[in-house]
């Protein structure tokens, strides 16, 4: 899987005791871990276990207060980020730190630009440039696009090309995988094994557990700002890393899948809407949890979007228990008994400024209204929910915003409970979201299915569908191209139906 | 690449630089009619009187501040009804929102060329820049009320006399109260000369008038020439002053509002006021006698006066009084006190 | 367990509410009731005679009611996130369109209707265009600004409107629902435009506070995908506002007219901002999703007492300016960053 570990030289970054303490928080408590050059390592831990404070201690953003970072045998000094970077430390982080309006040449020497006297030399920053997309087998990047100009993907491989540029000899990825699809995802580990076949060392970050199989070469799992064990193999078993993770057994991540009973709850009709979605019909049955599989930019969200009513479609029709909806209004559907949880639950699902309660009882503030809002009512009827989720905190007073990404889909699931809805579609539900909230949340699923509930899950984690579907959909350029019961579904015929046979290996499209 | 950007950006500002040369020597903002243009091309020599003798209209330009109060607004009337008495007389109207919207105005209709202008600065400093470019440019301009703050900026001037008005309202106030007792002036629109000399005309003139100092001017707040101001200024100045004897006000207008502030307050019994002006419910009330007692005004008539001043220059005559015949570089119109006991007199000059 | 909505300054932010925060907010709120408290003191102190007295206080209210009924539409626009630039200019022309109504001969309830129904309309204008037409609030109702203002000045010809015959009674003591009694008059001591000002601020707070109308509106300002994806009728709510702002534009017409005696064509000039301020520094987020009526109140208080205090102190225009600007500051800086829009 990695490239050339070599176990008896000097570990490129060795962390010794680390401990980092904020007023009132303490977040390290003493870490212990090691890289080798040419290693994937794979760091792995719940939301607020101590991981992103881990890699801000050793790129310099911020200051241990105890404890020592070696870096090839040397001691770092600490709080400066200008020293880890020139001791070869990168990070490529989720929210890529790059400039819209930036070619990529310029990105990638941005703040150490190639000179001639006191004037930019622009052909050697051209060339070299191209010289380092090569080394990640991208050479068909053009040096003078403009960042905008690239997807997601392309501008990561710019990231990493930028690391690169200033010869590094440890990159720290935060969850890269999070803006990708599957086919670019194995493209990223293309570069990866690249990268380690140098000799780079790489410190990997993901929720993922398939991708650490894939990837990984070893696996260190943080807990509570602790090392909970260190230097595994990448092929030590799932339920392993979770229990470790989660400090205590856990049967498994996925519960069993929902049956599905008779009735059909939703019915799609030709549903179109150029060019994204191209005539999908499908059916939903109470108890069933549908998942729709796919790559990025299939129409998977539009579609969703479709069904909901917050697009007009061109053509088709959309019934709930054999009534038509109404097309293109999303109050309409909410009061025939859908719900619906966006994919970026930060900027669409929810009000970060406003409490738990009301993020909860928008949909139906009917409820609680006699003339003037009970809001005591309200308040209660919000905590019930939240507390039926185990949402933690479950202040219903709190600021939603404060809360953590995986709490947070929770109270947007609440907000759907709360009324009792029949349909709910739900967009990338754990993205971002830690593993023991993951399995929480597909138990809650499950659950909610079995009660009765038709669930239309968009996913982009092919394992999670297999898990937790009854049936799943494959989704391509705007068609549904593929069923299957979620019980005989390998991953490897889904990814399959996903790509489309004739779509070549290079992303790097301009975004149309 | 980049040459080829920095060509297509020359080339677009070749073009506007051609476009903009071609609109400004366009015609007709719509204002008068065909026949003018024919009248306006034969008027461009500096220096002497224009061109309407040669049968065509002469196009006169009026340029005013915005008509938002009811002096002005009576300016602008007398000026279109003075203009329409003549049937060789083309006439137009402009009012602008502000010195600078003023200043651009009258830019723009110096490429017309008209026989002449007329002005109202909103304020005669920052205005007099673009009425000097008009005489260089052979438009005689007449300038009206505010004065411009150089010689050279008119060819003629007709004003009344703010500082007039502060002195006659000073005697008026100094005689009633017998040069004892407490003043309030509620001043017009803060920072323009009309306000400032009326101010310094009541202040120097009270010196004069009562040296004892026994007329003490307890509050001194801007109304901003506007009823509403006049109202919550006054409150407040009667809220803080036990004792009020007189209130000058520099304007009839705004006078309303603290006329009903002090009305509200139960006091009209305890002061009397003045205003600025002649609007027709101030010499109503100055007839009815009571609380408005006089009002100092310079006619708004004064317009009619500058467009047919206007038409003299364009015409190259004068008044005929004159030997020889010419018009007057500068024409001060006296400031009137107006009291119960003439108010009869005045009511037609009275605007409303 | 927690405070919830029981804290009085808590309950009355839209918006805020977590535990943690309510030492923020309360923060922000104190503030401007501390700075209230000062610019008073200071005035009791500089002029204890005028200054601290029952008379002195109804003055100020009473001066405050006009842009205090303002403010508080305002609030609404501004928690969708949106911004009305016309209510001064509007105030004018709806007070003349009463005005000429009852110009030579009319009643008090024609005036009242006619104010209040003309300033609606052109409310309802600017609503169609923000929300159907999709112009950006501050557009359209800048193009209001200056069309009001023109039909102010247009419909009598730039003169004002007496309305004094529409007073009966004498001066000290308007007939009860005459024009002026309303501008004057007193119920209890309390002039009548206060009773006014006060209740519509009440109502405020109860439809900001305890409707789901009020819900709707803060969630369109604070983000109008996830609104309307929870099902809020956005573009309903939005029309709602502006034309709510035009109603109350009205009401405050009404009371300038009653207090000033006539229908004046000028007046009602930058009330907007007046207005705007008041909001601003009652804690309204201008981005929207962040409303206070108790804010906005305190801020129109604000506003009123250092208009008094200087003008009662005769201090000079650019002197009154200054401080002005440097109280306002003052008062923002006190306030929690977040608060700083």
């Amino acid at each position: 899987m990695g490239g050339s570990v070599d176990s008896a030289t000097t570990p490129v970054l060795e962390v010794r005791g680390l401990v980092k303490e904020f007023p009132g928080v303490k977040a390290l408590v003493g870490v212990d871990f090691d890289v080798r050059a040419g290693e994937v390592h794979c760091l792995l831990g719940p939301n607020g276990a101590g991981k992103s404070t881990l890699i801000k201690c050793v790129s310099g953003v911020v200051e241990p207060t105890g404890g020592e970072i070696y870096l090839g045998g040397e001691l770092l000094p600490v709080g400066d980020p200008a020293a880890s970077l020139e001791r070869g430390v990168a990070t490529i982080y989720q929210e890529l730190d790059l400039v819209d309006d930036l070619t990529v040449a310029q990105s990638v020497f941005l703040a150490h630009e190639p000179r001639r006297g006191p004037l930019l030399d622009l052909d050697r920053m051209s060339k070299e440039t191209t010289a380092l997309l090569a080394r990640l087998g991208h050479a068909g990047i053009p040096p003078r696009a403009k960042i905008s100009s690239l997807r997601p993907a392309a501008q990561q491989v710019v990231s990493i090309a930028r690391a690169l540029s200033r010869d590094v000899r440890l990159l720290i990825m935060d969850e890269p995988s999070a803006i990708l699809d599957e086919g670019e995802i194995e493209t990223l580990f293309n570069v990866v094994r690249r990268l380690t076949a140098d000799g780079v060392a790489v410190i990997y970050i993901t929720h993922r557990l398939d991708e650490i199989r894939r990837i990984g070469d070893r696996v260190t799992v943080l807990t509570d700002g602790r090392t909970a064990a260190t230097g595994l193999a990448a092929s030590t078993p799932t339920n392993e890393l979770v229990e470790l993770m989660v400090g205590r057994a856990v049967e498994q991540l996925y519960p069993e899948r929902p049956v599905g009973r008779g009735e059909v709850v939703l019915e799609v009709r030709r549903l179109r809407r150029l060019p994204e979605v191209r005539s999908v019909s499908l059916e939903l049955r109470a108890g069933e949890v549908v998942g729709l599989g796919g790559l990025v930019g299939a129409g998977r969200t539009e579609l969703l979007r479709l069904i909901y009513g917050l697009d007009e479609a061109d053509e088709g029709e959309v019934y709930v228990d054999g009534t038509q909806l109404p097309p293109n209004r999303p109050d309409r559907a909410i009061a025939a008994g859908l719900g619906f949880a966006p994919e970026d639950r930060k900027s669409q699902g929810l009000l970060l400024d406003w409490s738990l309660t009301k993020n909860v009882s928008l949909a139906d503030l009917g409820r609680f209204q006699r003339g003037l809002l009970n809001v005591r009512a309200e308040r209660t009827a919000a905590l019930e929910q939240l507390r039926a989720l185990k949402t933690v905190p479950d202040d219903p007073d709190r600021r939603v915003g404060d809360l953590s990404g995986g709490n947070q889909q929770k109270v947007v699931l609440a907000r759907w409970l709360l009324r009792h809805c029949r349909v709910l579609l739900l967009d990338e539900p754990t993205r971002g979201v830690d593993v023991p909230t993951k399995a929480e949340l597909y138990r809650v699923i499950t659950a909610l299915a079995e009660e009765g509930l038709a669930v239309l899950v968009v996913s982009s984690e092919l394992e999670e569908l297999i898990g937790v579907c009854t049936r799943i959909l494959v989704m391509r350029e705007g068609e549904l191209v593929f069923e299957i019961e979620g019980s005989k579904a390998t991953e490897h015929e889904l990814l399959r139906y996903a790509v489309a046979p004739t779509e070549s290996e290079d992303f790097i499209e301009e975004v149309g | 690449m980049s040459l080829r950007r920095l060509l297509i950006a020359v080339a677009a500002a070749a073009l506007l630089a051609l476009g903009a040369a071609a609109c400004s020597d366009d015609d007709d903002e719509g204002g008068g009619d065909g026949g003018a243009n024919a009248a306006e091309t034969t008027s461009q020599e500096s220096g002497s009187p224009a061109s309407g003798g040669d049968g065509g209209p002469v196009t006169i330009v009026a340029s005013v501040p915005p008509t938002d109060h009811g002096w002005l607004g009576a300016i602008s009337k007398n000026a279109e009804e003075a203009a329409e008495q003549f049937d060789d007389v083309d006439f137009r109207l402009l009012e602008a929102a502000d010195s600078d919207s003023q200043a651009q105005q009258i830019e723009q209709v110096i490429s017309d060329k008209p026989d002449a202008l007329v002005v109202l600065p909103q304020d005669g400093e920052a205005l007099t820049p673009v009425a000097q470019k008009a005489e260089n440019a052979g438009i005689p301009v007449i300038n009206v009320d505010r004065l411009f703050s150089a010689p050279d900026a008119a060819t003629a001037t007709i004003l009344g006399d703010n500082y007039q008005i502060g002195v006659s309202a000073a005697d008026y106030i100094g005689e009633e109260l017998g040069c004892q007792g407490k003043v309030v002036e509620i001043q017009g629109l803060a920072g323009i000369s009309v306000t400032e000399e009326r101010s310094k005309g009541f202040t120097d003139e009270l010196k004069k008038v009562c040296p004892d100092g026994g007329i003490e001017i307890v509050a001194k707040q801007p109304g901003d020439f506007n009823p509403d101001t006049g109202l919550k200024v006054m409150e407040n100045i009667l809220q803080a002053q036990d004792q009020i004897d007189a209130v000058y006000t520099h304007d009839d207008d705004m006078a309303q509002g603290v006329v009903q502030a002090i009305r509200n307050a139960g006091r009209e019994d305890e002061m009397f006021l003045t205003g600025v002006g002649g609007s027709q419910d101030a010499m109503a009330q100055i007839k009815e006698g009571g609380l408005y007692r006089a009002t100092f005004l310079y006619n708004p008539s004064m317009a009619a006066s500058a467009v047919n001043m206007a038409r003299l220059v364009a015409l190259g005559e004068g008044f005929s009084e004159l030997v020889p015949p010419e018009v007057p570089r500068q024409v001060i119109v006296p400031a009137a006190t107006v009291t119960q006991e003439n108010v009869e007199d005045y009511e037609e000059y009275a605007f409303n | 367990m927690t405070a919830g909505e029981s804290g009085a300054p808590a309950a009355a932010i839209e918006g805020a509410g977590a535990q943690r925060r309510l030492g923020g907010f309360a923060l922000q709120e104190y503030a401007l009731v501390i700075v209230v408290v000062l610019l008073f003191v200071a005035g009791a102190i500089l002029k204890p005679d005028s200054f601290p007295t029952w008379d002195n206080v109804r003055n100020m209210l009473t001066q405050a009611s006009v842009v205090g009924v303002l403010a508080m539409g305002m609030t609404f626009v501004i928690a969708t996130s949106g911004i009305d630039l016309s209510v001064g200019s509007v105030l004018a022309a709806a007070g003349m369109f009463g005005g000429i109504l009852v110009d030579p001969e009319g009643s008090t309830l024609l005036f009242i209707v006619g104010a209040v129904g003309f300033a609606t309309l052109l409310g309802t204008v600017n609503a169609t265009a923000i929300s159907y037409g999709r112009v950006v609030p501050f557009i359209a109702t800048l193009a209001m600004f200056s069309i009001a203002r023109g039909i102010a000045l247009l419909l009598n010809d730039k003169l004002p409107v007496s309305l004094l015959d529409l007073n009966g009674g004498s001066f000290g003591d308007p007939a009860a629902f005459s024009l002026l009694w309303f501008g004057t008059g007193r119920i209890l001591g309390i002039p009548i435009s206060v009773y006014v000002f006060l209740g519509i601020t009440i109502g405020a707070w109860i439809l900001l506070n305890r409707t789901r109308y009020g819900r709707f509106v803060v969630a369109v300002g604070g983000n109008r995908q996830a609104a309307k994806i929870a099902g809020v009728p956005v573009r309903r709510t939005i029309f709602s506002v502006y034309m709510l702002m035009g109603v109350l534009v009205g009401v405050a017409a009404v009371l300038l007219c009653a207090r000033l005696g006539s229908a004046s064509p000028v007046s009602g000039n930058l009330y907007e901002l007046d207005a705007i301020g008041a909001v601003v520094i009652g804690g309204t987020s201008l981005a929207g999703g962040r409303a206070s009526i108790v804010g906005t109140f305190l801020g129109v208080l604000t506003f009123a007492l250092i208009f008094s205090l200087m003008t009662q102190l005769d201090l000079s225009t650019e002197v009154q300016q200054v401080t002005k600007g440097a109280i306002v500051l003052g008062a923002v800086l006190l306030q929690r960053p977040e608060a700083r829009l």
